[in-house]
């Protein structure tokens, strides 16, 4: 196994540490439900011996575990040892239940249910793992304990991972595609299952099992020690034959994985995309992509399956040498006498169980390296680079004066920068224009102000107060922001507006609706502000959208709101009444708006005119339009401005 | 007003799918029948695979029957004759390669005689599973295939009903929900195989085998073995029902789930902003509380249910071989004497004994499968019940059986007395009278609000009219082939979809053969080759990677370059420039008024300086078309909508 694989398993079980009372409870009860194993071949014995070939019971041929019963039973006719055998059986059937020496005659407790051929639906199986090694109220009750513990261990390992995408820097969100993430989450957690418990108890379990054959064997037939030595050494022929194969397994595994990854991503780019594959005649092209993808990414499972397989066959020569060497050896004892046939039976199961045990140590390894593959992936994104706050950050103080632009830059990875060298101050109660051709870099200047993207250059102040040394939390509780793309989530208007400000009263939120014009066609909705507004608000238009994102800014009664373009799917009407009525609320709060609409640049205390990411010219609107030779002048000359004059006029 | 706007509608869908997720009631109803019929509907799709789960049948069973009489002779050879030293029958003898002198006339085998028996069979033994075990594992592995291609079938047909589904239901349904039953429900339909054909028939063939096997050792045990049906019947009566409530709750928690965290992605940049960020942890741990609560009271169900039919069927088999048992210890004459005659067993022996405890471990082995199966398949129905409920949703929209193909466009579009109404009765058109001839632009102005999305959502055919028609080339749409229709038509949205190819993968996403010079053309006519030659990558920037994020404007002109790539005689507009500056804005307008002389344009806007280069304008409120003429037409008029829409653009207008 690859340092790797160790690093990340061992990595996992850090997981387990909250929960490791109960891990230990669990691995009690796992030895509780290997022990009585120890009585299983037995009853088959007293059929043979004293039923069938009506030999003489004598207890004292028997180990300490079964004599009391042996003497309580011996005497009795045939009948009457059968019976009671039976009765012993059916006991044992239901208490852990085991009864008799095939391995159709045990149970083990699951709760597997069926799933497809590929990596991706069986692991819903893993993450509500419950099982015992036994049957029976003993296996059902371990079952039940077992399952709640693998679904808080699931649960709390999927949690930390939401809670880290939630983290991500901003603009990580442009970067990944969202099916893999959603894939992450889902399809790659439950590997920690597989990964811990087989790491924490196959190795308690199966050595038990072994080992209480081998001390069985040891009691019943101390005379025989070879017996015992062959029950143990089932153990290092499983461990040796399947080594060779655990990084080709480890590949295979993440190839698996990664083609499901791809299949997810494709549909679900197919679907949230429905509009444009419907418009533009792309259904067949993407059916292709994605049967493509869908079958591909069985094939990978198959790959798995197939090393999986060659390593069993390999497996079978070296294990079928042990168990037919000892099989030999039995018979030669009952030939000569020492053992009766019973005793072969008892044997025989014994040998059985340890090899079954010896069987799934073996396999850890195969298991563990699907499960590293699957949990390398999570980790890595729990790995990225997350906004955090400096070591000393301080909690920002309630705004009360200005903003300060300080010879901000800031440079995209690809090198280009977006934001040159750009100063400027503005003031609580001013309503400030950033005005500009596009790809100017006003989106990326607003950016900075909440810390959605760190300056390269230079920095922000706050009240005099370096943006970049206070806690994030407080920074942002005072920004609202609204973006280009409007998002809703599938609730209730009401759910959404209360988004940034749970606590809202029912007045805050009219009032909002009512700043943004959003409160009309919201009344006129027959179920108003209970309406749901469909997938990322599809049942709106997108002018309503954008009013409720705005009317949501606005609960929040923040001292800073940002609008990036709020009002490009409005009609000049809305528009007009929506920044008078902004005006309005933004008396004492500091209102910065990107707009390319000449009627709101122009109601602006102020104009930033940017270009090619330099602050080019700064005033009103009539200040810089008198500039004859301005760069915003010419910005506006083929616009609204000089097409609406003849009307005005 | 809410839906009219928006191009993508307002009916629900949601009672039928929700009718899925219904109260436990319904499951309470639903019988044994149910579960069946859900299963056999998916015969259907099994057809193409039909030879090969014949031959794969045909192997597992020709295997099985191949392996009953070395299971019989291996277990005598070992228990009767090497362990209890009983004489050969000379079939054994012969088979083994023994002197009949030593083996067979004798009273008893010699010690040395009995070593060899056990070496020469245990010998064979593995050497048989040597050959077996390959044969199994190649047999099980080409049954893997065949379930995965079925799946594969499933889903296919999932998406490609989601395709065509109308938008409707995709501005309803999430897409998390959908992603969910296309990959997890679907492959429910290779457990559906396993279950309804494969474990049936493995099952019940070895069942039947075991049955007839044990009655020529006894035909009162093989009733018995028939009798080892009551307890798992029993425990299937009482916990058939449970088990399907808590499985389609467990599934219905899940799906939720997933459509949790999509929606929780998607919309991560907002609720960072708006600090929500522990509310939405809170729902999402929630949502994954539910999901494991709900999985976990269905599979301890499951699991008391195998271990009540694991109890029951051994309790049979414990009695049966205790029966057995005694049979042998009074070495009992066997039921088919004559046929057993040929191996030399006639009675009960050791050897005996333990094959006949062995087959009727079989028998109810298989009947504990049977069952375990009939619990899973309670899960399975559950989970294709899903995939069918989006099977079962008709497309709204589909082809007349005599539908017209297109064969280019001539007059253009019109749309006669056209009346529209989504699901909650609020009309989004009232009798609208337009015409879009080939020749320019036709601009439809109005108020946020009016109908203008609906209009051209019509025009696509994304809905039909519920009264008048829209007409190509004077053919109403309903009698025109809908692919040539979606052909002749190249739209460019308010929103802007792009995918996370190459801009230039996005922009010839119709025409997927276009040259580099033809995508340049496009690019230039929506001025976005200006700002795409500037990126490092120029036409070959992925989209949605590392230091490519474009702005909303530039996005806006890519799908504009892509819909004027496709070359198609009607252009519709949504919005197209709403996040252009007024520039730039300008200068794409009249590269498509110049570019669209011999096409019909459609363009919705409420934008006034967008109108400024189209040929006609139609002013549309409230659902109702008001005015429509020129400009100047329009502005005659005097205090009519179009020119309080003017005013309010202007009203601050400049030194007026």
């Amino acid at each position: 196994m690859s340092d790797g694989a160790v690093q990340t398993l061992s990595r996992a079980l850090r997981f387990v540490a909250p929960l490791r009372g109960r891990v230990v409870v669990k691995m009690a009860l796992l030895v509780a439900s290997v022990l009585p194993l120890v009585l299983v071949p037995w009853p088959g014995k007293i059929v043979i011996d004293h039923v069938i070939e009506g030999l003489p019971l004598d207890p004292a041929t028997y180990p300490f575990f079964v004599r009391p019963f042996a003497a309580w039973i011996a005497g009795g006719s045939i009948v009457e040892i059968l019976l009671w055998t039976l009765a012993a059986q059916l006991f044992l059937l239901v208490a852990v239940g085991a009864f008799g020496a095939g391995g159709r005659e045990r149970d083990e407790a699951d709760a597997w249910l069926a799933g497809g051929h590929d990596t991706q639906t069986r692991t819903e199986n893993e993450a509500n793992a419950g099982f015992s090694l036994a049957g029976g109220v003993l296996g059902f009750l371990d079952l039940r304990y077992t399952m709640r513990l693998t679904q808080d261990l699931n649960h709390h390992f999927r949690s930390v991972l939401f809670q880290r995408l939630q983290a991500l820097p901003m603009r990580a969100f442009d970067d990944e595609r969202i099916g893999d993430a959603v894939y992450r989450v889902m399809i790659d957690t439950p590997s920690i299952t597989t990964a811990c418990w087989r790491i924490l108890l196959t190795p308690i379990g199966a050595p038990t099992a072994i080992a209480v054959a081998a001390a069985a064997l040891y009691f019943g037939f101390g005379e025989h020690p070879a017996l015992m030595w062959a029950a143990l050494g089932a153990l290092p022929i499983a461990l040796f034959a399947t080594l060779p194969f655990a990084s080709a397994l480890r590949r295979r595994s993440v190839d698996s994985r990664e083609a499901g990854a791809v299949t997810t991503s494709t549909a679900e780019e197919g679907l949230s995309q429905v509009l444009a594959v419907q418009s533009l005649g792309g259904g067949a092209r993407e059916r292709g992509r994605f049967d493509r993808d869908s079958w591909s990414s069985f094939g990978a499972y198959r790959a798995v399956l197939r090393t999986g397989m060659a390593a069993f066959l390999l497996g079978l020569l070296p294990g079928g040498a042990l168990a037919g060497w000892a099989f030999l050896h039995t018979i030669d004892l009952v030939i000569v006498g020492t053992l009766s046939r019973g005793d072969f039976l008892v044997v025989f199961t014994y040998f059985t169980q340890a090899a079954i045990a010896a069987l799934s140590l073996g396999t850890l390894w195969f298991e563990l390296q699907g499960a590293a593959a699957g949990l390398s992936r999570v980790f890595w994104l729990l790995d990225l680079p997350s906004e955090a706050d400096a070591p000393a950050a301080r909690t920002l103080a309630p705004i009360r004066e200005e903003i300060r632009y300080e010879h901000v830059s800031y440079r995209h990875s690809d090198g280009t920068l977006a934001v040159d060298g750009v100063s400027f101050s503005a003031r609580l109660g001013e309503l400030v224009a950033l005005v500009g051709p596009a790809g100017a870099g006003k989106t990326t200047l607003a950016h900075l102000l909440p810390r959605y993207l760190e300056p390269s250059a230079g920095c922000v102040r706050i009240d005099g107060v370096d943006a970049a040394s206070v806690s994030l939390a407080s920074l942002r509780g005072q920004v609202s922001y609204v973006f280009q793309e409007t998002w809703l989530f599938d609730g209730s208007i009401e759910e959404n507006l209360r988004l940034g400000a749970p606590d809202a009263s029912a007045a805050d939120l009219s009032r909002a609706l009512r700043l943004a014009r959003a409160e009309e066609f919201v009344t006129q909705l027959p179920r108003g502000i209970a309406t749901r507004v469909g997938r990322g608000g599809s049942q709106l238009s997108v002018g309503q959208r954008q009013r409720l994102a705005i009317a949501r800014a606005l609960v929040r009664e923040t001292p800073i709101v940002i609008l990036d373009e709020p009002t490009s799917a409005l009609d000049p009407e809305t528009e007009q009444a929506l920044v008078a009525s902004l005006r309005e609320a933004g008396r004492d709060r500091l209102v910065l708006v990107i707009a390319h609409r000449l009627s709101t640049i122009r109601s602006a205390d102020r104009i930033l005119f940017l270009e090619s990411g330099r602050l080019l010219e700064e005033g009103t609107h009539d200040e810089l339009a008198a500039r004859p030779t301005g760069a915003y002048r010419r910005f506006l000359e083929p616009g609204p401005f000089l097409d609406a004059q003849p009307i005005g006029a | 007003m809410s839906a009219a706007d928006g191009a993508t509608g307002a009916a629900t869908c949601d009672e039928e799918l929700r009718g899925g997720e219904g109260p436990p009631g319904d499951e309470a109803r639903a019988s044994v029948r149910s579960v069946v019929r859900v299963l056999a509907r998916c015969l259907r799709l099994l057809a193409p695979l039909r030879n090969h789960l014949l031959l794969l049948c045909a192997g597992f069973a020709g295997l099985t029957l191949l392996l009953v009489p070395p299971s019989l002779l291996f277990l005598d050879l070992i228990w009767t004759r090497a362990l209890q030293g009983e004489p050969l029958p000379e079939l054994h003898a012969w088979l083994l390669r023994l002197d009949p002198a030593v083996s067979v006339h004798v009273d008893a085998l010699s010690a040395e005689l009995r070593r060899s028996v056990a070496r020469r069979t245990i010998a064979g033994g593995v050497g048989l599973a040597m050959l077996v075990a390959p044969a199994a594992m190649g047999l099980w592995y080409y049954q893997v295939w065949i379930l995965q291609r079925l799946n594969q079938l499933l889903r296919m047909e999932l998406i490609e009903r989601f395709q065509n589904l109308s938008l409707r239901f995709h501005s309803e349904a999430r897409v998390g929900d959908a992603i969910y039953r296309l990959t997890q429900d679907s492959a429910m339909v290779t457990s559906l195989v396993e279950v309804l054909l494969l474990t049936p028939a493995y099952t019940i063939g070895g069942y039947l085998l075991s049955v007839g096997l044990v009655a020529t050792v006894d035909p009162r045990m093989a009733l018995l073995l028939i009798a080892a049906w009551g307890p798992p019947l029993a425990a299937s009566l009482v916990l058939s029902t449970p088990m399907r409530v808590g499985f389609r709750a467990a599934r219905a928690a899940n799906a939720a789930l997933t459509a949790r965290i999509q929606e929780g992605v998607v919309g991560m940049r907002a609720l960072k902003a708006y600090g929500a960020e522990a509310r939405e942890q809170a729902v999402f741990e929630r949502a994954s509380r539910d999901a494991f609560d709900a999985a976990f009271s269905a599979r301890q169900r499951f699991a008391l249910y195998a271990i009540l039919v694991f109890a029951g069927v051994s309790t049979v088999l414990a009695a049966a071989a205790a029966w057995g048992a005694l049979e042998t210890s009074r070495e009992a004459e066997v039921f088919a004497v004559r046929l057993f005659a040929a191996t030399g067993l006639g009675a009960w022996n050791l050897g005996l004994f333990q094959w006949f405890r062995d087959r009727f471990g079989d028998g109810t082995n298989q009947l504990r499968r049977l069952f375990r199966t009939w619990g899973r398949a309670q899960d399975i129905s559950i989970g294709l019940t899903r995939v069918f409920e989006i099977l079962d949703l008709a497309p709204e929209v589909v082809d007349a059986p005599d539908a017209l193909p297109v064969e280019g466009v001539r007059s253009g579009l019109r749309f006669r007395d056209v009346g529209f109404q989504y699901q909650d009765d609020r009309p989004a058109l009232e009798s609208i009278d337009l015409e879009v001839p080939v020749g320019g632009i036709t601009a439809v102005v109005g108020p946020t609000g009016a109908g203008k999305s609906t209009l051209l959502a019509l025009a696509l055919r994304l809905f039909d009219p519920d009264r008048g028609a829209v007409e190509l080339d004077g053919v109403d749409l309903r009698r025109v082939r809908l692919t040539d229709l979606r052909r002749a038509v190249a739209i460019a949205l308010q929103e802007n979809l792009l995918f996370g190819t190459t801009i230039r993968e996005n922009i010839r996403y119709a025409v997927p053969d276009a040259s580099d010079d033809a995508v340049r053309a496009a690019a230039r006519i929506a001025c976005a080759d200006e700002f795409i030659e500037r990126l490092a990558l120029g036409y070959d920037t992925p989209l949605g990677e590392r230091g490519s994020k474009l702005s909303t404007g530039q996005r806006q002109r890519l799908s504009l370059a892509r819909a004027v790539l496709k070359d198609a005689p009607i252009l519709l507009l949504d919005e197209p420039t709403a996040s252009l500056d007024a520039d730039t804005e300008s200068r794409v307008l009249g590269n498509l008024a110049a570019w669209g002389r011999d096409r019909a344009i459609l363009l919705v806007t409420h934008r006034l300086s967008t109108v400024r280069h189209a040929q006609r304008i139609a002013v549309l409120h409230h659902g109702q078309l008001v005015e429509s003429g020129t400009h100047d037409d329009l502005m005659a008029l005097g205090d009519g909508t179009y020119w309080r829409l003017v005013r309010a653009d202007a009203s601050e207008g400049p030194e007026s």
